[in-house]
């Protein structure tokens, strides 16, 4: 009941006070809003990484280009993987299907349409690994990858965008300045892995390396076990036969990188992680600038009422009331500036959102809870000394301030 | 009720000390009605801040209703401030942002009171504020911001009301209007100490005590007799013979 009426106090001296308490919460609602971003934004990324990767089958194993070493080798990746790889890891007892796949960036006309797409290079297996359909005509097959003919077929988007409603199988397209006949076209699926399959065309490895890319080596390569729930076995067999493919001798480090799903997911929460410290780091320090903003407009508060903390005392306030009072006035502030913070974080994220289209973002209870939380904590850390002070003015010296 | 052997006051001013008050001894009885007079500088306001507890004696006793009120903490002080005195300013000191009744709760905050509408309307009554308890300080009178501070004084039923100047901010008919406030309130048998400069008002109490340099020079009871002349006094300095009245 106390705390009640003490808190009831502190709201009504703000709020006679309007434009102050305005303008002690500002730097608080921009520390909020930027922790609210910061945890949406992460928030957003952390599910779209799980939801790209949920696409991705439990039975694969990804076979890259570099070595396992330190993260500096990443950096000078040296290709060395090939489709002979491909092939030979396809032979396998363990193994059901290998897909190489080489991805470029690459123009694709029809008429005087032009777009911009993902091209990728690869073999008849990657859309059976993926279970990834055709809706129109037909996939590659192994006959177009042998011969290396100059087929292509289209992602559900790229083939709405280039040809609308009429019918598409059988046209041609120019690719990188090379013509293609369209063989088929994808069912719309969204994302597999990292990237937008509705924004890709596929082309024969074959086509794709000796016409467009300008080197023998691929990128990747897409391992399907036989067993999902030997996949750890499986990984292992596939890296000592890729040694034994690459010639490396004992002692010698890999010159390739093996990894399943899980891992590469466990490798993105680790860049999830090292935005999340940066991001709080940043609304961490905004949030203490907003402290400093409080600690200041108290103090100037605590003088020009020090009269009124005389009479306050007078009357038979004691030290400890004061400081109460004045500490809950901070932490008033500082929720108010919190819950207009989050509104404002709130409405800056959608912003992002429609602006960049490239993420969603989420603005969980939790993160709600937590940075109300923070910005109480913040309030009182920034009232303590200004109310500590009001505490310990001396009633006649009070009373005697004009 | 109030009991003061040798109580003194010091106060460094650079390098010289002051001595705001010099070894004062003082008696004054439950229900008694008190003026404390002296010019400015003469020590009365220390001995209302002793008194009144607001401040503590560099040397000396002081027992308040039987307490050893110099061996206290803060924290005790403010209890007894609390429960046992009400101070009446000369400037009110009312807070401007809350309403007339909402003021006169105050001091039941303190004393976590659980209710404090229903005491404060009633303080409010007794200094006759009824129709204006939710009027803030700004549209009140000079004498309605008085009572609103009396009432804020008695609200907690305090024995003791100390009140300094409280009729200096006001003309001398309002002034009159807030002494019968306290003239009844000491009929009911509150204690009170006025302390003023205004030898008029002085004279209203029953007893008066003057001070000069620290010290009392001059503890008296005041009967019919007394009180005429110093009041003529007080008429003769306002008004000095042969100006125009």
């Amino acid at each position: 009941m106390f705390f009640l009426r003490i808190c009831w106090m502190a709201a009504s001296s703000l709020r006679a006070n309007l434009m102050r308490s305005v303008l002690a919460c500002l730097g608080v609602i921009f520390g909020v809003a930027a922790v609210v971003s910061a945890m949406a934004i992460l928030e957003g990324s952390t599910r779209d990484a799980v939801k790209r990767f949920e696409t991705l089958g439990a039975d694969q194993i990804i076979v890259m280009n570099g070595s396992d070493g330190g993260r500096g080798s990443r950096n000078a990746v040296s290709l060395s993987l090939t489709h002979s790889d491909a092939d030979a890891l396809g032979e396998l007892e363990s193994v059901k299907n290998t897909a190489p796949e080489s991805l470029i960036t690459a123009q694709i006309k029809h008429f005087e349409k032009n777009l911009s797409i993902q091209l990728l290079a690869t073999n008849q297996n990657y859309a059976t690994i993926n279970g990834y359909k055709a809706v129109r005509g037909r996939t590659l097959t192994k006959q177009d990858v042998v011969s290396g003919r100059k087929v292509c077929v289209l992602g559900h988007k790229v083939a709405r965008q280039l040809f609308g409603e009429t019918p598409t199988v059988g046209s041609r397209v120019r690719i990188g300045g090379i013509g293609f006949t369209v063989i088929g076209v994808m069912e719309k699926k969204g994302f597999l892995g990292m990237r937008d399959v509705d924004d890709q065309v596929v082309i024969p490895l074959t086509t794709g390396l000796t016409r467009l890319f300008g080197n023998k080596y691929v990128q990747f390569i897409t391992v399907q076990a036989e067993e999902s729930s030997e996949l750890e076995s499986i990984m292992q067999e596939v890296k000592r036969h890729m040694r034994v493919e690459h010639s490396i001798r004992a002692g010698e480090v890999d010159n390739f990188r093996v990894m399943t799903k899980e891992q590469i997911t466990q490798q993105i929460g680790g860049f999830v992680q090292i935005m999340a410290i940066v991001l709080y780091s940043i609304a961490g320090i905004s949030l203490v600038v907003g402290g400093i903003g409080i600690t200041n407009i108290m103090l100037v508060s605590v003088t020009e009422r020090t009269r009124e903390i005389g009479v306050r005392m007078a009357v038979g306030a004691k030290r400890s009331d004061i400081l109460l009072q004045f500490l809950l006035e901070a932490g008033v502030v500082s929720v108010l500036g919190g819950g207009l913070g989050i509104l404002l974080g709130r409405g800056f994220t959608k912003i992002l959102e429609n602006v960049t289209q490239l993420l969603e973002t989420y603005t969980t209870p939790r993160s709600i809870i937590l940075a109300l939380g923070m910005a109480f904590f913040t309030g009182v850390a920034a009232g303590l000394y200004p109310a500590f002070r009001a505490s310990r003015l001396d009633p006649v010296e009070a009373l005697r301030h004009e | 009720m109030i009991e003061l052997r040798q109580l003194r006051k010091l106060y460094k001013m650079g390098d010289s000390i002051v001595h705001a008050l010099d070894g004062a001894d003082l008696d004054i009885g439950a229900g008694e009605f008190v003026s404390l007079t002296g010019a400015s500088g003469s020590g009365k306001s220390t001995m209302m801040h002793l008194i009144g507890c607001l401040d503590r004696p560099t040397s000396g006793t002081y027992k308040l209703d039987g307490l050893a009120v110099n061996r206290m903490s803060d924290r005790q002080l403010a209890m007894v401030r609390n429960h046992h005195i009400g101070f009446v300013f000369q400037t009110f000191n009312l807070i401007n942002r809350t309403s007339a009744v909402d003021n006169v709760a105050v001091p039941l905050i303190y004393s976590r009171k659980t209710s404090t509408r229903a005491a404060a309307m009633a303080a409010l009554d007794k200094v006759g504020l009824t129709p204006r308890a939710s009027h803030k300080p700004s549209e009140l009178s000079g004498g309605e911001r008085q009572r609103v501070a009396i009432a804020r004084a008695i609200v907690n039923e305090p024995k003791l009301i100390l009140a300094d100047e409280p009729t200096g901010n006001l003309d001398t008919r309002t002034g009159e209007q807030i002494m019968a406030i306290f003239h009844q309130l000491h009929a009911a048998g509150t204690t009170i100490i006025l302390v003023t400069h205004e030898m008029d008002v002085a004279a209203q109490a029953k007893r008066i005590i003057r001070m000069r340099d620290g010290k009392i020079v001059a503890d008296e009871m005041l009967d019919e007799h007394k009180r005429t002349a110093l009041q003529a006094e007080a008429r003769d300095a306002r008004y000095p013979v042969g100006s125009p009245t």
